[in-house]
C-alpha cells in the first residue's frame, strides 16, 4: 500500500496545524489542549531519540563490530558491551548500583572532555583574543581613528573582561562587627563589571527574542497558509 | 565498589585528558570517546525506559492526568517501533514507514519545537516588563535599554533605516558586549575546569560514590 505524496502532505499539514494551535492556546493559560500537545511531543521525541540512539550509535558502533568485525574489533566491542550491560541494570532500582562503574566511566570521560574543551575551546582562545586586541600588526587599514581607535577598542574590551570577572569574585573578609564585605577595589571593579554584564545579557536577550519572533511569525504564517488552502 | 568507581572515573578521565596534549595518545582518546558514546546511547535508552515506567506507574495507580501519560506512552512506543522496523523492511512497507516517520517528525516534532520557541516571544516580553516593575535598578535598566537598542538597530523600521541605531548597535555588539561576554565565558570556563578537576580528583562523585 503506497500513500500518495499529496495525502501525506495533507496529513502532515493537519497535524502541524493542530499542534501549533494547541501550543498557541497556552497564551490563555495552562489547558488540556496544551497538555495533550506537550505530552504527545515528549512521547514522539523520546521515541525518536531511542530510534536514533539505536540506528546511529548502538548498531554501527557496537552490534556490527560484534557480529561481523575481525577478532580485534570484536574484542574492543566486547568492553563497551559489558558497560552497556551494566548501564541497563539502572532500569531496575534493586540492581541499579551495579551500573555505577559504567556511570563512573561516563562521568570521568565527560569531566575530561569538559576540561579539555574548556581549556582549548574557551579559555585559551578568549584570552588570546583579548591580547590580540592590542596587536598593532592587526589594525585594519579602514578602521575609524586608526591605531588609537584600535587600542581604545581593545582597552574597553579588556576593562569589560576584567571587571566582569571581578563581579563574580565572592571572596570577602569578616569585619570585627561581624559584617562581611569585599575589598573596596573589587567592589568598584564589580560595580563597573555589572554594567558590562548587563549589556552582554541585553545583547543575548535581543538575539534570542529576534529568533523567537522569527519562529512565531513562521508558525503564524504557516497557520494562515493552511487555512487559506482549505 | 566506591573505590572501584572512583578509580575508573579518575583513570579513564586522565587518559582522555592526556589525549588532548600528548599526540601519541590521540588514538586511545578516540577509542575511549567512542566507548563513551556507546554508553551514552545506552543511557539514553535507559532514560526512555524510565520515562515509560514512571508514566506506566501513573496509569496503574490511576493518578490525576493518567490519560496524558497513556498518550505519552502510546506515542513513544509507536514512534520507537515504527523507527525500529523502518530499516528492516523493504518495498512498499518501507515506503509507508518512511512516510509515517517523516509525518511524525514534520507534523509533530518540528511545529511543536517552533511554536514553543515562538511562545518565548510573549514570555520574554512579559518577563522584561515584570523586571522593570520588580527590580528597577541600574543593571535592569542598562539590560533593557541595550536589548531595545539592539532590536531597533536590527529591525527594518517603517520609516526607513536610522544610521544612529545601526552605528550604536555595532559599537555595543562588537565592543561593549564582547567585554562582558568574554568575562562571562572565561568565568564559565574556569567553573567548568574546577568542576571537572573535582570529579577527576574524586572530591565530587556524582556516579554513586559518596
Amino acid at each position: 500500500m503506497v500513500i500518495s505524496p499529496e495525502l501525506i502532505e495533507l496529513i502532515t499539514g493537519i497535524l502541524s496545524f493542530l499542534i501549533t494551535l494547541m501550543i498557541l492556546s497556552y497564551l490563555i493559560g495552562d489547558n488540556p489542549l496544551f497538555r495533550i500537545a506537550a505530552y504527545l511531543f515528549t512521547g514522539v521525541s523520546a521515541g525518536y531519540i531511542a530510534v536514533v540512539a539505536w540506528w546511529q550509535v548502538l548498531l554501527p558502533k557496537l552490534v556490527y563490530p560484534l557480529v561481523s568485525g575481525n577478532p580485534m574489533e570484536k574484542a574492543f566491542a566486547a568492553i563497551p558491551l559489558f558497560g552497556v550491560g551494566l548501564i541497563l541494570m539502572k532500569i531496575w532500582p534493586r540492581l541499579s548500583k551495579i551500573g555505577n562503574p559504567a556511570m563512573a566511566y561516563l562521568v570521568g570521560v565527560g569531566a575530561a572532555v569538559a576540561i579539555g574543551g574548556g581549556l582549548t575551546g574557551t579559555l585559551f582562545p578568549q584570552i588570546g583574543a583579548t591580547i590580540n586586541a592590542f596587536d598593532i600588526n592587526l589594525v585594519p587599514s579602514d578602521r575609524p581613528l586608526g591605531f588609537v581607535g584600535w587600542i581604545l577598542n581593545g582597552g574597553i574590551i579588556l576593562l569589560g573582561t576584567v571587571t566582569s570577572l571581578a563581579y563574580f569574585h565572592f571572596g570577602a573578609n569578616a569585619k570585627p562587627d561581624g559584617s562581611v564585605k569585599r575589598f573596596i577595589l573589587i567592589e568598584i571593579l564589580a560595580w563597573v563589571g555589572q554594567i558590562f554584564i548587563a549589556i552582554a545579557l541585553g545583547v543575548i536577550f535581543a538575539g534570542v527574542y529576534a529568533a523567537a519572533l522569527t519562529a512565531f511569525i513562521e508558525r503564524i504564517s504557516s497557520l494562515l497558509k493552511f487555512i487559506g488552502l482549505l | 565498589m566506591r573505590v572501584l568507581t572512583a578509580v575508573i572515573a579518575i583513570a579513564f578521565g586522565l587518559l582522555v585528558l592526556a589525549g588532548y596534549f600528548i599526540p601519541a595518545l590521540h588514538e586511545w582518546q578516540t577509542l575511549l570517546l567512542n566507548w563513551a558514546m556507546i554508553l551514552a546511547a545506552a543511557a539514553a535508552i535507559v532514560g526512555v525506559f524510565n520515562l515509560i515506567s514512571v508514566h506506566g506507574e501513573k496509569i496503574r495507580q490511576r493518578e490525576k492526568g493518567n490519560l496524558y501519560s497513556a498518550l505519552l506512552i502510546i506515542s513513544l512506543v509507536s514512534t520507537f517501533l515504527f523507527g525500529l522496523v523502518q530499516y528492516l523492511t523493504q518495498g512498499a512497507v518501507r515506503v509507508l514507514l518512511d512516510d509515517l516517520m517523516s509525518t511524525l517528525v514534520n507534523g509533530i516534532i518540528f511545529p511543536a519545537e517552533a511554536m514553543l520557541m515562538g511562545l518565548l516571544t510573549v514570555t520574554l516580553l512579559y518577563t522584561a516588563i515584570r523586571l522593570l516593575r520588580r527590580r528597577a535598578n541600574l543593571m535592569s535598566i542598562v539590560f533593557l535599554i541595550t536589548a531595545a537598542l539592539i532590536l531597533l538597530g536590527t529591525a527594518t523600521l517603517p520609516f526607513g533605516d536610522m544610521p544612529v541605531f545601526s552605528g550604536l548597535r555595532t559599537f555595543i555588539t562588537q565592543t561593549l558586549a564582547v567585554g562582558g561576554a568574554r568575562g562571562i565565558l572565561i568565568g564559565v570556563a574556569l567553573g567548568t575546569l574546577t568542576t571537572g578537576l573535582r570529579v577527576l580528583l574524586a572530591t565530587d562523585r556524582p556516579y554513586g560514590g559518596k
